[in-house]
């Protein structure tokens, strides 16, 4: 350990910025983890550089760690464009609504034209500068400062990129009730300090608010100031991004092409091709057929194939998209949180992580804080099936047998996960009946009905499973799934407990404090079992081994702007 | 000298030539190959979960395994057994297709004696909205209703039940038209009979060929269309085995070389099928002579 | 003929009329939030509410139906729920590309079908009509999305013969555009030979035991040009009336073939629209397909009415 240079950059850091230094530097977080959230935290790069360096022996580390497998980055951005296209198959888009989508597939087509303060890095699994060069933060992380990039103007008439902007998108965003900002920012939050700086006030302090502003908020994209919400992309075409679009038909496809004023530089790739789809199965066919090169999205069961084609490269991301089946707690036959634990306690969770995706996922253990955060706390013991105990449980409860629906959306592999479910259950005495339906019945009837309104969901169905997508943090599941009043909270879960916890999460600065808030939130969850959780698993997407330079977040936004055709 | 009443005569003719037809089909290769498989078909529903070698619900192997010794149709992408799977699917199929069919001839030839007896004003009147129904395709409508309604059997079987109804109707309507001519209703009518008793007892029972054979008909049209929705998704629901419901879980994966689990419940389907029109043919055939 | 034409078209239009109303039903019977459907399930209840006063959800069933039979009058379908899009241009281009897929596999399979259906009758009994009855009823059994995956399995992936999306790149000549929809088209045409064949098949037969044939023979009119056309005209007089028929049909197999090959047709269009609740855009689609039914049919009876003046009477 070289302090000498571990010094240099401790006497110029804040106190946020030393916390993680420290951690590190103790060994209380790896490397990898030093790196994201020294990055979040807006601590420079040659600091980040001098603080691996001075705590490895001088080996100067690159920018990212060991990538994922498959996902080259790179691709020769300053050689003369190779030119061509690239065919895309993606799942039709809902909305490509920047303020109002919820879909990943809209997310991907707002992404190509469209770009946030904080953009994916080359390895897919982190934020880099985007629209913002910089972000630093107040002493308890209150206020950050973003300073925005320079020369950079927006497709459509070459007017520049402003402060102004930026402040009218959070506008829009508060106003729209954006699930990644509720609570944290209101609608006199945002300042435009100069045309090139903003800052933030938010609510209340928080130590991951770059990520909220960043390609993992996918509405927050930063639109022009008179972009009210409602505009779609194909309407008013327009952005800071790479790509522009050029033709979009909801029933085909959509076409891009390149931007010549982005401020990236010349993209390899001349055009992007959009083919829209229903159904994943249909993707796997015309990749395999060759008509398209690249698939957005897909599950393991209907990708199989991809996974072992020696022509494919494979982006697999680690994520911490998930299902929940949830269950009333305060109605119902599941109010006994010993009836709920045997639920749990009848999974066989490593035997669906195989059925359903081949190995690949993480284990869940009926809490909300995946294991691909920094501050997951793996002190909490991983549950495992013992039908002996759900039985007991059961008995104690005074409900050997419990027969009851369980409401599933036709979604990827939840009908299959809902057999699974009602299989394993079986054996301790639950009798489940499968009630599977398309997604929007679903979510309207049994998730999440409008009536009654508070509090929200209330007449939710009394067990379900419900899907939910990759965050970057994991402030919107405990906020809005399980805090009281929670405005997705379909087991109307409400405890003071957890409450408090989740507030000491969110008001804590560093990681240590974070992780200890989550050792908390990880036992009272794991305890009361609101939520069974079987899994995390993995964002698959792929592509054609003559194209290089693809990298993708876990929501849907893939990025081609290295993107050259090699073969 | 006692009057022979025409009806009796032209009745016991009738009976007598209903029993030879019954000879005749029997010895239709077609009819009782339809039968056979048929037969099989229907004492697989019955004895169910009995007689398969794997629990088709909860006995989870490993994935996709090909045809082998231990599972001689393979298993699915859960891992089970696909034998099983496809003799359990017989079940609901040979429920729901049934039903569906028995309430669209019911209704059906109701309204077409109705509409072929009465004719004027209540025959044109039904016949448009016999002809509403009837410019729509079924799947088509089945599709919205479904959506709508939601996809519970009970649905399922009215929706298929009432859409076959018209075009029941129409031959039925047909055939009570020819019957309708023949002298024993206008002496039926001259003795007085009500309208109800003439549909009833005169003409139902000399319509009843091309009821049989519109009915095998439909029940074969009742397990494609019921396939159908379910492949399209708005059929029937997991878990069951049901063999469209098995095709649209597993057909994509037919791209990556797995066949096993899309193929044989395809091919229990299309056995089904034919089975049940070779013994409509027959029957047909019977019936022209 | 002109009095024929016009009261057809009369009969066509209470048709169409019924249907709307049929749909209208359908799809107002339960009480839907279609604001909600729109908007989705995580927007805020203000917009849903919003939304619900500006499409005039809430007003009386009795209004929102005349106004719905107002718009069809006017052809004013109104945009889709889904996509903010005016409706007929998207239902039009769909029935067209279906249209085309249609027109493929009928073409494919009428006149072989045919073919086959003279020659099964005129040789009844001998083997050969029998293998082609066996095969027309084996394959009219499997649904059309059934030999549709088999193709593509083996035809299109294994094989590499034909590509395995239907969609053919725009500005593709005739040729191109018939290299993709081969597949798609054939699924459905092997389905469809079989009703057509055997309709054949049973109207050569019945024409070739008929009185004026024999009449015909035994006068010695033994031109085989002659026996052909007389058998032919009144042979297919079945044949075209299924063939009407069938296109109604047509559709139902087409949802199930456009969701394998991932073609952008009608089916695919109702289809997804039914899944969305997309409600304009399901009318609009139901009422389109009733009138190109109307049309097949009308056209169908025309045929056979030149075809033979004699059944012309009989047809209503």
């Amino acid at each position: 350990m070289d302090y000498s240079r571990l010094d240099l950059v401790r006497r110029s850091a804040t106190p946020l910025e030393l916390d993680v230094v420290e951690s590190y530097a103790n060994g209380r977080i790896t490397r990898r983890q030093f790196i994201k959230h020294a990055t979040v935290i807006g601590l420079s790069t040659p600091a980040i550089a001098a603080v691996l360096a001075a705590c490895s022996g001088g080996a100067t580390p690159t920018q990212a760690p060991a990538g994922s497998p498959g996902a080259s980055a790179g691709g020769s951005q300053s050689a003369a464009p190779a030119g061509g296209t690239i065919r895309v198959a993606t799942q039709r888009p809902v909305s490509i609504d920047p303020v109002l989508m919820q879909d990943l597939s809209g997310y991907g087509m707002v992404a190509q034209s469209f770009e946030y303060l904080a953009t994916l890095n080359k390895t897919g699994d982190d934020i880099d500068k985007g629209l913002a060069t910089d972000w630093t933060t107040n002493d308890d992380g209150s206020v950050w400062t973003f300073k925005l990039r320079e020369g950079v103007t927006w497709m459509a008439d070459g007017s520049p990129f402003t402060a102004d902007d930026v402040v009218a998108t959070m506008g829009r965003l508060v106003e729209a009730g954006n699930s990644g900002l509720k609570g944290i920012i209101d609608d006199k939050s945002t300042k435009a300090v100069d045309p090139t700086t903003v800052e933030f006030t938010l609510i209340s302090p928080n130590g991951n608010f770059p990520y909220l502003v960043s390609v993992f908020n996918s509405q927050s994209v930063i639109t022009p100031k008179d972009y009210a919400t409602g505009t779609t992309l194909d309407a008013k075409p327009n952005g800071t991004g790479a790509w522009k679009i050029e033709s979009y038909n909801a029933s085909t496809g959509a076409t891009f092409s390149r931007n010549p004023t982005w401020w990236g530089g010349t993209t390899p790739l001349d055009s992007l091709e959009f083919v829209f789809f229903d159904a994943v199965g249909p993707q796997v066919t015309a990749y395999q057929g060759g008509q398209v090169d690249c698939i957005v999205q897909f599950d393991v069961l209907s990708g199989e194939p991809l996974l072992t084609d020696a022509n494919t490269n494979v982006i697999a991301t680690r994520a911490a998209t998930h299902r929940q089946i949830w269950m009333r707690v305060d109605t119902g036959q599941f109010v006994k949180k010993e009836v709920r634990q045997a639920l749990a306690l009848s999974l066989d969770r490593p035997k669906m992580i195989e059925q359903l995706f081949k190995g690949r996922a993480d284990l869940g253990n009926d809490h909300v804080i995946a294991p691909i955060y920094p501050y997951f706390d793996d002190s909490v013991p991983q549950r495992t099936r013992d039908i002996e105990k759900a039985k007991s449980l059961l008995a104690a409860a005074g409900t050997p047998n419990i027969s009851a629906t369980l409401h599933a959306g036709q979604l990827l592999e939840i009908p299959d996960l809902a057999q699974l479910v009602q299989s394993q259950a079986a054996e301790a005495g639950f009798d489940l009946t499968l009630a599977v339906e398309a997604l929007d019945p679903f979510y309207a009837n049994a998730w999440c009905p409008a009536e009654p309104k508070d509090p929200p969901c209330s007449g939710a169905a009394e067990l379900g499973i419900v899907d939910y997508g990759h965050r970057a943090t994991p402030d919107v599941y405990l906020n809005a799934a399980l805090k009281s009043k929670g405005i997705w909270n379909s087991s109307q879960y409400a405890s003071a407990e957890f409450d408090a916890a989740f507030g000491e999460f969110q008001a804590a600065i560093g990681v240590d404090a974070q992780k200890a808030a989550c050792k908390k939130i990880e036992t009272i969850l794991n305890e009361d079992v609101a939520v069974a959780l079987p899994y995390w698993y993995n964002y698959l997407a792929g592509s054609s081994k003559a194209y290089e330079g693809i990298y993708s977040s876990a929501l849907g936004q893939m990025f081609f702007s290295s993107t050259a055709k090699i073969a | 000298m006692a009057v022979i009443s025409p009806t009796v005569d032209i009745r016991s003719e009738r009976a007598q030539a209903r029993r030879e037809s019954r000879a005749v089909l029997f010895r239709k290769p077609g009819f009782v190959v339809g039968l056979v498989i048929l037969g099989m078909w229907a004492f697989l529903a019955i004895a169910g979960q009995a007689i398969t070698p794997y629990d088709p619900f909860n006995d989870f192997a490993t994935g996709h395994q090909p045809p082998g010794p231990e599972h001689l149709f393979g298993t699915d992408r859960l891992g089970r057994d696909v034998l099983s799977r496809v003799m359990v699917g017989a079940r609901d199929v040979l429920i729901v297709a049934p039903l569906a069919a028995i309430l669209g001839v019911t209704a059906g030839s109701l309204l077409g004696l109705i509409m072929g007896y009465y004719r004027g004003l209540v025959d044109d009147l039904v016949s448009r909205i016999v002809e509403a129904f009837l410019s729509l395709p079924v799947i088509l409508v089945a599709l919205l209703t479904l959506v709508v309604l939601g996809t519970s059997t009970l649905v399922v079987v009215l929706v298929v039940g009432i859409l076959f109804t018209p075009i029941v109707a129409r031959t039925v309507r047909a055939a009570v038209q020819t019957e309708r001519q023949l002298d024993y209703v206008t002496a039926a009518k001259l003795r007085g009979e009500s309208g109800l008793y003439i549909m009833a007892r005169e003409i139902f029972p000399n319509v009843l060929g091309p009821i049989v054979v519109e009915l095998t008909v439909r029940f074969g049209f009742a397990i494609f269309t019921v396939a159908t929705l379910s492949f399209l998704g708005v059929g029937i629901q997991p878990p069951s085995p049901d063999w469209g419901l098995s095709v649209s879980e597993e057909y994509s994966n037919m791209i990556s070389g797995k066949w096993w689990p899309t193929f044989f419940p395809a091919l229990a389907i299309a056995s089904c099928i034919v089975a049940i029109n070779l013994i409509a043919d027959a029957l047909q055939s019977v019936a022209s002579e | 003929m002109t009095r024929w034409l016009l009261r057809r078209l009369v009969l066509s239009l209470i048709t169409l009329w019924l249907l709307a109303t049929l749909v209208f039903i359908i799809t107002n019977v339960l009480p839907n939030d279609i604001g909600r459907t729109i908007l989705g399930p995580f927007a805020p209840q203000e917009s849903v509410d919003a939304l619900n006063e500006r499409l005039g959800t809430n007003d009386p069933l009795l209004e929102q139906y005349l106004r719905s039979m107002r718009s069809l009058v006017t052809f004013d379908f109104g945009n889709s729920f889904q996509s903010g899009q005016p409706v007929l241009p998207t239902i039009l281009a769909a029935i067209g590309r279906s249209g085309v897929l249609a027109a493929f596999a009928l073409a494919l399979t009428i006149p072989i079908a045919i073919i086959a259906g003279l020659y099964a009758g005129r040789h009844r009994g001998q083997p050969s009509d029998r293998a082609i009855v066996l095969f027309g009823l084996t394959f009219s059994s499997i649904p059309e999305f059934v030999i549709g995956t088999f193709l593509v399995v083996v035809v299109g992936v294994q094989l590499g013969l034909l590509p395995v999306l239907a969609t053919p790149p725009p500005r593709a000549g005739i040729l191109d555009t018939a290299r993709f929809l081969l597949m798609p088209a054939l699924a459905m045409a092997i389905v469809y030979f079989g009703y057509i064949a055997r309709m054949t098949r049973a109207g050569t037969i019945e024409v070739l035991e008929s009185d004026y044939i024999r009449t015909a023979t035994m006068k010695g009119l033994t031109t085989t040009q002659t026996i052909r056309r007389h058998v032919l005209r009144n042979a297919l007089v079945p044949t075209v009336a299924v063939i009407g028929v069938q296109i109604g049909y047509l559709f139902g197999g087409i949802i199930g073939v456009e969701k394998i090959f991932n073609y952008n047709g009608m089916g695919q269009l109702m289809l997804f629209a039914a899944q969305r609740k997309d409600i304009p855009v399901l009318t609009a689609g139901v009422i389109v397909i009733g009138i190109v039914y109307m049309l097949a049919t009308l056209a169908a009876d025309l045929i056979i009415a030149w075809m033979n003046p004699r059944a012309r009477l009989e047809t209503h």
